[in-house]
């Protein structure tokens, strides 16, 4: 057995190597003259599911973005120049939320508060749709498509009521410029329409010639699509009229770079690591650590990024339900887990213990363990005289018994809950793990019918609007059954507060107050792994520019073709 | 009087010494002349007498974490090494021997006696039954199995009894269809109508004609569905279907830790993968010898 | 006598499908966690009752169940048509479509393999009873059974592209469009099943044979002078193909309904993983459909087979 002291430096020399290698392939890249041509296949994580509907009037939200992101752009994205990988602060590898300092206008050219209920976005001219053959003929983006794009989801009959109420009116200015009236606002506007889920423009030909019909779909995007082989792969092509430019070593060059993209839709894992050894596959985003530990070693010419994951699994607990009605109990239970544990020996210390909902990459509202208040740090800490001692204050000396529903698609969690069923058991509650088929256990969730522990993965996707969807009353994803009004007129009240200062200022407060309440048993979140091949340049392991889409990426990166032939494939 | 008594004693004393006992000839002729299908059941034996006695065999609990002894290559505390969680795999396997010897003998049993219920009826008595039956079985047959696994598993949760039940009932209606040709291209032979004409009852034809004709397929049947047992659960194991946590099943380890650590670790998918193999395969080919043994035709032949 | 004998049998499927299409039809909706439910979650945005309710009617799941199934009938039968996915909104018809001629190349692949290794295995085997020969033809078949499927699947997969870098095709190629690349993702796969599938028919090919060659007529065959091998391929292969007919019926559902595990590690785009995706999604329409199109197809399978005994079978024919 090593001593850790010795594997932690080792672990930290080689993610500087890493990181030094990494960015040094990218300096290197930098100065580098970009190529056309070649195809990038890229695989993403385990769920391999397809793109369900490419309509996006269909709501599907969080299953669509990442391959109609391809080919329909939104008004706005994150600005990849301020990419870590090229010097700047944020990662870009969480999938929902930009940093308000690094928003880039897409379709928007630039964008003004008149008044403060009142936005004006002016849309950059000269974009254009590109012809598709019994579609529609290449034509300009004007003011029009975006207001019928808000007007066609705001009316979509699968739309999710009242997500547009703070929004009045939308409307064409001139040519180029939409405004939109507000009737109040939220800090999530951007998020619901800008740069979001639900926020992708579609030419009204599209929909007229059937904008579920893969065959029909076009956009403004770097790419289009040119053949679907469902449940195989997502064939797109370069879209020859894409109006962004990249700047690379000073020059400005036309994009995208690469003829075609392939999204390829492999579920079992061992498949997609055996392509990505041999080179069928050039990025794999979603990799565990352990398949990553052995990817490292048979393929040792990989790049490497880590990043933390968003779905932080937590054992959600009923707080309308006995015993966890009583908070004692529900801190207790927290202490009596070896987190720490967990995550040096379940995980390898490839984990982190985290403070669900604020993901650290939420740079200004999120709050690290070590500054949370004394009251929540000991949550993290291991302490079963502690608990055995709130226990029995609460009237449980001898302990009690309850159900945890799993899903036992979620393997990862299948195996620690027993682990942590012994730690509980150390102090006489006993957690029956109870697995349940995927539609049955999410189902049991959104229908407010899950049982007293329930463990959940929802990930966090945005600072403003996650502690409203995971705790907020009747809520899809309330899990833990919170109903604390003063508690959602606080988060409503924040995320009314335009100030960004302040907002952040009132939801890391409640964030430390719901991770005090201790509504459920929090768990470390799991480090996940993102690999490419050297060929693949000016590309640093970034994963989205917002709400799922990765296509801006995509379209700046380039195939060293020479480079890949030369290192045998 | 003293003449019988005589003469019956006598008559018993010469009885006496007559034929050995009927199974100790078939185990002589078994060791003798199917050596394969000996070495088969001496595996089988093995393992079902494994299966049968775990908690006395296994030297660690079935899930006994140990997080300080993860990934150990096999040793001599941990013969068969240790798994990511630190859980000695040779008691994993021991556990995981019973529950495949429960899992298999159960589905065999139900399987093979729905098989033989439905062939049987099907086949001899024809007709409107037989059609309707085959019928039923036909649209049984094209039920994909996996919805119906999936549907079962959604609504009464997955379990051991709720797998053993579906996998019985799948692999039984399908066994049918071999137990009903074998009786209807038997129902055609010349002594069913010779003895039929003879005016024997259907019951009595069935019994002293049909079944033991009817008893090689039923024997392979049951054989080869031990085999379907641990196999399908394996397959089930592996699309998240299979026997829940925290029993171990040789499936289940194979297409988790297995797969998971087949580099790291591949004890993890050596050991419960050899057991797995190494019991089909001996169940296998022990009922081949027996249905070898056992057909009445074969009787008296080399 | 023969034609009225298929039109019975043809007709007698009918009342089959229909029951077993609504026990399916009302079953899968039976199944905890409706589809709303999960369209509401994936909607990420925090949903309320106006949503649910709003989806329920645009999805059509707000009638009662026999309407739905009665609506559902009568489009299949007036104008054949299965209906549209709940998710995608494609017809459920056009993505069979899609994905049968996948699953039917790879069970057919699969049995040319398993017929090719079994039947010459089977005879020999049966031929050379109890001989070396036999132990070790049967042994290495038996062997093949007893891997399972995934095993053997995924160490193809994985240990090849560390040792000498190659991994299988993952990418599909509809045969018509390029024979040589949809056969290059297919054979592995169709291969591994194929030899699992041999095991079985070359034990049932050497029992048949078994008993058949000591039948009555061989005997007389014998007895006439007729040379072993006519008496071999005239009667007893014919005979010993039962069992092999039987069990290309027995694996219709397979030929038709997929092979999951296999699909799903060889990102072969089949009809048993649209199945599971579809079950799990809980999108009914493609359930319901999928269902009926394999209940038909294995039905008229197994017709055929019936009517192949007729044929090869002479003590059936009598009937």
């Amino acid at each position: 057995m090593h001593s850790p002291s010795l594997t932690t430096l080792s672990r930290i020399a080689a993610s500087l190597a890493l990181a030094g290698i990494a960015g040094a392939a990218l300096a290197q890249a930098q100065a580098q003259e970009p190529k056309y041509g070649g195809t990038l296949n890229f695989a993403s994580g385990s769920a391999g599911v397809a793109t369900l509907s490419w309509d996006l009037a269909d709501w599907q939200a969080t299953l669509q973005t990442r391959d109609t992101g391809q080919f329909y752009e939104q008004l706005f994205a994150v600005d990849l120049s301020k990419a870590k990988s090229r010097g700047g602060k944020y990662p870009f590898t969480i999938s929902g939320w930009q940093p308000t300092d690094a928003v880039r206008g897409e379709l928007a050219e630039s964008w003004s508060w008149p008044t403060p209920l009142t936005l004006e976005v002016k849309l950059r001219q000269g974009v254009k749709f590109p012809a598709k053959k019994g579609v529609m003929e290449e034509r300009e983006l004007v003011a029009e498509d975006i207001v019928y794009n808000f007007n066609r989801m705001n009316t979509s009959p699968k739309r999710t009521q009242g997500y547009y109420d703070h929004v009045e009116k939308v409307e064409a200015q001139d040519k180029y410029t939409v405004v939109f009236n507000f009737n109040k606002y939220i800090a999530d506007w951007d998020y619901r329409f800008g740069n979001g889920f639900f926020s992708g423009i579609v030419p009204k030909e599209v929909v007229a010639a059937g904008a579920g019909n893969w065959k029909n779909v076009n956009g403004t995007g770097p790419f289009m699509l040119t053949n679907v082989a469902q449940g195989n792969a997502l064939t797109f092509s370069k879209n020859p009229v894409y109006w962004d430019k990249a700047t690379i070593g000073g020059k400005s060059y036309q994009m995208p770079f690469v003829d075609r993209v392939v999204h390829r839709v492999i579920k079992d894992d061992s498949t997609q690591q055996s392509a990505l050894r041999t080179g069928k596959i050039d990025i794999l985003s979603s990799i565990s650590w352990e398949a990553a530990k052995e990817l490292k070693k048979s393929t040792p010419q990989l790049l490497w990024n880590r990043w933390l994951t968003t779905s932080a699994p937590r054992v959600a607990l009923r707080v309308d339900t006995k015993p966890f009605t009583d908070v004692r109990v529900r801190r207790a239970l927290n202490m009596a887990v070896n987190k720490q544990e967990i995550v040096d020996k379940f995980y390898g210390g490839e984990a982190a213990l985290f403070t669900f909902p604020m993901h650290p990459e939420y740079v200004g509202y999120h709050r690290p363990l070590n500054e949370q208040p004394a009251s929540v740090q000991e949550l993290f800490k291991y302490d079963p005289a502690k608990a055995k001692k709130l226990l029995t204050e609460a009237g449980f000396p001898n302990g009690f018994a309850f159900k945890m529903q799993i899903c036992s698609c979620n393997i990862e969690s299948m195996e620690l809950m027993p682990l942590v069923a012994a730690y509980l058991e150390a102090v006489g509650v006993k957690m029956e793990i109870t697995p349940m088929e995927y539609g049955a256990h999410l189902s049991a969730m959104t229908s407010h019918t899950n049982a007293a522990g329930y463990l959940t993965t929802i990930p966090d996707v945005n600072p403003t609007t996650s502690l409203r969807i995971n705790f907020g009353k009747d809520q899809v994803y309330n899990a833990p059954m919170m109903n604390d009004a003063k508690f959602d007129a606080s988060v409503a009240a924040a995320i009314g507060e335009r100030d960004e200062a302040k907002r952040q200022q009132m939801l890391r407060e409640l964030t430390t107050q719901v991770l005090d309440q201790a509504p459920a048993i929090w768990m470390p979140a799991p480090y996940r792994y993102t690999a490419w091949w050297p060929w693949v340049k000016n590309y640093g392991g970034e994963m989205f520019v917002g709400a799922g889409r990765v296509a801006p990426i995509h379209a700046q990166l380039w195939i060293d073709q020479d480079l890949k032939k030369k290192m045998g494939f | 009087m003293k003449t019988q008594a005589i003469s019956m004693t006598a008559a018993g004393k010469a009885r006496a010494p007559q034929r050995p006992s009927a199974l100790r000839s078939f185990f002589r002729k078994l060791f003798r002349e199917k050596r394969l299908g000996a070495a088969g059941a001496v595996v089988a034996i093995f393992f079902l007498l494994v299966g049968i006695f775990a908690d006395v065999i296994a030297p660690y609990g079935m899930n006994e974490v140990d997080m300080g002894a993860r990934m150990h290559a096999p040793s001599w505390e941990h013969p068969f090494g240790t798994d990511n969680l630190g859980r000695d795999l040779l008691s994993r396997c021991i556990y995981g021997a019973q529950i495949s010897v429960i899992i298999g003998l159960s589905v065999a049993v139900i399987s093979t006696v729905i098989s033989a219920l439905i062939g049987i009826i099907s086949g001899y008595f024809g007709g409107k039954i037989d059609m309707l039956i085959q019928r039923f079985v036909d649209a049984w047959m094209s039920f994909p199995g996996l919805v119906v696994l999936i549907v079962v598993a959604s609504v009464f949760g997955s379990g051991i009894t709720q797998i053993i039940l579906t996998l019985g009932l799948l692999i039984g209606i399908g066994g049918s269809r071999i137990v009903r040709s074998a009786v209807v291209s038997v129902r055609e032979d010349m002594y069913i109508h010779a003895a039929k004409s003879i005016g024997a009852s259907a019951p009595r034809i069935l019994w002293r004609h049909v079944l033991p004709n009817v008893i090689p397929p039923l024997i392979v049947l049951f054989s080869s569905s031990v085999g379907a047992a641990i196999l399908a659960e394996s397959g089930l194991s592996f699309l998240g279907l299979g026997v829940p946590p925290p029993h171990p099943t040789w499936g289940g380890m194979l297409s988790g830790n297995g797969r998971t650590y087949m580099l790291q670790g591949p004890w993890l998918a050596l050991a419960p993968g050899i057991c797995l193999t190494l019991v089909v395969y001996a169940i296998n080919v022990f009922g081949d010898a027996l249905r070898d043994m056992l057909d009445p035709r074969m009787r008296g032949t080399r | 006598m023969m034609q009225t004998y298929i039109l019975r049998r043809l007709l007698a499927l009918l009342p089959t499908l229909l029951i077993a299409s609504i026990i399916v039809f009302v079953i899968v909706r039976m199944v905890p966690g409706d589809v709303v439910d999960l369209m509401l979650s994936q909607n990420d945005a925090g949903s309320n009752k106006l949503t649910r309710d709003q989806l329920m009617e645009t999805l059509g799941l707000d009638k009662p169940i026999w309407q739905q199934y009665g609506i559902w009938i009568s489009r299949l039968a007036f104008h054949g048509d299965l209906g549209d996915s709940l998710w995608q909104g494609d017809s459920v018809l056009s993505m069979i479509a899609e994905r049968l001629p996948v699953t039917f190349e790879l069970g057919l692949l699969a049995m040319i393999i398993a017929l090719t290794v079994a039947i010459p295995v089977g005879v020999y085997s049966a031929v050379k009873q109890d001989t070396a020969g036999d132990y070790i033809t049967r042994s290495f078949s038996l062997l093949m059974l007893a891997v399972p499927s995934f095993w053997i699947g995924t160490m193809v997969t994985v240990f090849p592209s560390i040792w000498w870098g190659w991994s299988p095709e993952i990418h599909f190629t509809p045969f018509l469009e390029d024979p040589w690349a949809n056969l290059q993702q297919m054979l592995i796969p169709a291969t591994i099943l194929g030899l699992s599938l041999s095991a079985i028919t070359m034990r049932m090919t050497r029992t048949m044979m078994l008993e058949v060659l000591r039948q009555d007529y061989i005997r007389t065959a014998r007895a006439k002078g007729l040379s072993e091998l006519l008496i071999l391929t005239r009667h007893a292969v014919r005979n010993a193909l039962i069992p092999v007919i039987t069990l290309i019926g027995s694996q219709a559902p397979i030929l038709i309904g997929g092979a999951v595990i296999l699909e799903q590690i060889f990102v072969l785009p089949g009809m048993g993983l649209l199945l599971l995706d579809a079950v799990n999604q809980r999108d009914y329409p493609v359930v319901t459909g999928v269902f009926f199109i394999v209940g038909i197809s294995v039905m008229l399978i197994n017709l055929v087979v019936d009517l192949s005994y007729g044929l090869i079978d002479p003590k059936v024919r009598q009937r």
